[in-house]
């Protein structure tokens, strides 16, 4: 599962509120579509968990359903409280996960 | 030339024809299958709320399209006015929809770390219908706002 | 006589019918704007990440340049001006094709025009060209030249059983009336900015499309035979309809309904 994460602005100092979006490249299966040729249900396969950490605590835990778009994209707010390293976990319904890092380098 | 804009006109509506059958019939609504998660939206509202009373508030904002461009991906924001302080805070934002078999789209479970109450994301929708944020709060109370979203079905595949 | 005229009321009917609706049919300034903002996260930009990654493992923006003749710090405008006559080739090339010549000069396997890596691969490659203008020559020789012709031919020649062409659809005279609901686009507009703005995320499809791979999903739902990527004819189109945005801005991956 491809992953990108992106803060929002560029620059930011401590004490800013910034913008984290993540995104994942997956199908976000609802379980209910049929495959065109064979006519078989595609099993559901969703993102069904996604934590954000700071510093290995968590700071926003969200469970997910199988409503949101293909290619996914999760955004909460941040307020920076200082240098450290900003770590993102995505679960599937199916037991895979991914793990996506970035570095919070606070200016001034 | 009105005559030569005309016969152009005709079969822009001659394409219009050929997709028409891909639309959705009732008699594919019968068909339709019932996905792992199935839920109403009463059922997934009294989860989340544990039957407690909801305000609506203008202190929950939803920013979602009033026509969607696609029900595949409908953008939505919620934000929600509060202090996010341990004190203080918002616990939660769920946002969920009325019509799609399962009324749940996401739990997001904030803390004061965040700053600031607030989630963006996209989600599908099967057709016309709101959607709904909950906040819920440190203190127990449970805050809401909806926006409606039309869904077209429309174009070119 | 009297045949027609009914036909004509209906044809009437059929395109018209929403003019009254328009108001609530068409999307606010503040809807227009949340699916603004969705660019700054397209999902394609994952596409654009991938491919560069892929890129790189074929050859590098050096060796890409030396084979077409162009300096490394001039690939971005010359990557804005495709298709365009390239010696090496003897011919009009997209810009996909000379990722197959770069594949074929370093002894790599040659992606196909259809595979998900050349999509990714041509997306990072044309994103070299964001912030440059669209500067197709299509009098730039005799190549291009008899391209343009034959695109232009391509896209008015009615195909199929319904006897459709592009032009039936996308012709200057039909342009903003509604197909199913949906506006029908002006492709040579500054605004849409058309073929500038491919690779593009179909949200309709959930992915990421080549402007010409889109042509033939086009195709398909005219039902009309797809003209194969990688042929005289589809370049020949390419090069039409991107003549048609010369000078608008390249900025891509867009975002499409």
């Amino acid at each position: 599962m491809k992953t990108l994460i992106k803060i929002k602005p560029k620059t930011y100092a401590v004490g800013d509120i910034v913008k984290i979006d993540f995104m994942a490249m997956h199908p976000m299966e609802t379980g209910m579509r049929k495959d065109k040729d064979t006519g078989a249900l595609i099993p559901a396969n969703y993102i069904d968990e996604v934590k954000f950490l700071f510093n290995d605590t968590v700071i926003t835990k969200m469970v997910i359903w199988e409503s949101l778009s293909v290619n996914p994209l999760f955004t909460v707010s941040f307020k920076v409280p200082s240098v450290g390293t900003l770590k993102v976990i995505a679960k599937t319904n199916n037991g895979q996960s991914v793990e996506s890092s970035e570095s919070i380098t606070p200016k001034g | 030339m009105e005559r030569r804009s005309f016969l152009k006109s005709f079969t822009a509506a001659a394409a219009c024809v050929a997709v028409l059958p891909r639309m959705a019939s009732a008699a594919d609504e019968a068909k339709k299958v019932a996905g792992p998660n199935e839920m109403s939206y009463a059922t997934a509202l009294a989860a989340i709320t544990g039957g407690k009373a909801v305000v609506e508030s203008a202190k929950v904002k939803v920013e979602a399209p009033e026509i969607a461009e696609n029900g595949a991906v409908v953008p939505v924001k919620v934000t929600v006015d509060s202090p996010m302080n341990e004190k203080e805070y918002v616990k939660a934002i769920h946002v969920l929809n009325t019509k799609n078999g399962n009324a749940r789209c996401a739990n997001i479970y904030l803390t004061p770390a965040n700053g600031e109450a607030f989630f963006g994301t996209r989600i599908k929708l099967g057709g016309t219908q709101d959607v709904v944020a909950i906040a819920q709060m440190s203190d127990g109370t449970f805050l809401s706002a909806k926006q409606n979203v039309k869904v077209t079905i429309g174009g070119c595949g | 006589m009297r045949l027609l005229s009914v036909s004509t009321a209906l044809v009437c009917l059929a395109l018209f019918s929403g003019v009254n609706a328009e108001e609530k049919m068409s999307m606010s300034d503040a809807d227009k704007a949340m699916y603004a903002e969705m660019l700054e996260n397209n999902p394609a930009d994952m596409d654009v990440v991938e491919g560069k990654e892929l890129f790189n493992a074929l050859t590098s923006q050096a060796v890409y340049g030396q084979m077409l003749g162009v300096k490394e710090k001039d690939l971005p405008s010359y990557i804005a001006g495709f298709p365009r006559f390239v010696k090496p080739a003897g011919k009009v090339v997209t810009l996909s094709q000379t990722l197959q010549m770069a594949a074929a000069l370093g002894a790599k396997s040659v992606p196909k025009l259809e595979s998900k890596e050349m999509l990714q691969m041509t997306a990072y490659l044309k994103s070299l060209a964001n912030d440059q203008t669209t500067n197709i020559d299509v009098k730039a020789n005799k190549q291009m030249q008899e391209m343009m012709k034959l695109g232009q031919e391509v896209f008015e020649e009615r195909r199929g059983g319904r006897g459709l062409s592009c032009n039936s659809c996308h012709s200057p005279d039909v342009i903003g009336q509604r197909l199913r609901m949906q506006p029908l686009p002006d492709l040579g507009s500054k605004v849409n900015a058309s073929a500038g703005t491919w690779p593009a995320y179909r949200m309709t499809k959930s992915e990421t499309t080549l402007l010409d791979k889109r042509f033939q999903q086009c195709m398909d739902n005219a039902l009309l035979a797809k003209i194969p990527l990688g042929s005289r004819e589809m370049v020949a189109l390419e090069v039409y309809i991107t003549n048609k945005t010369k000078g608008n801005p390249s900025q891509i991956p867009g975002l499409k309904r």
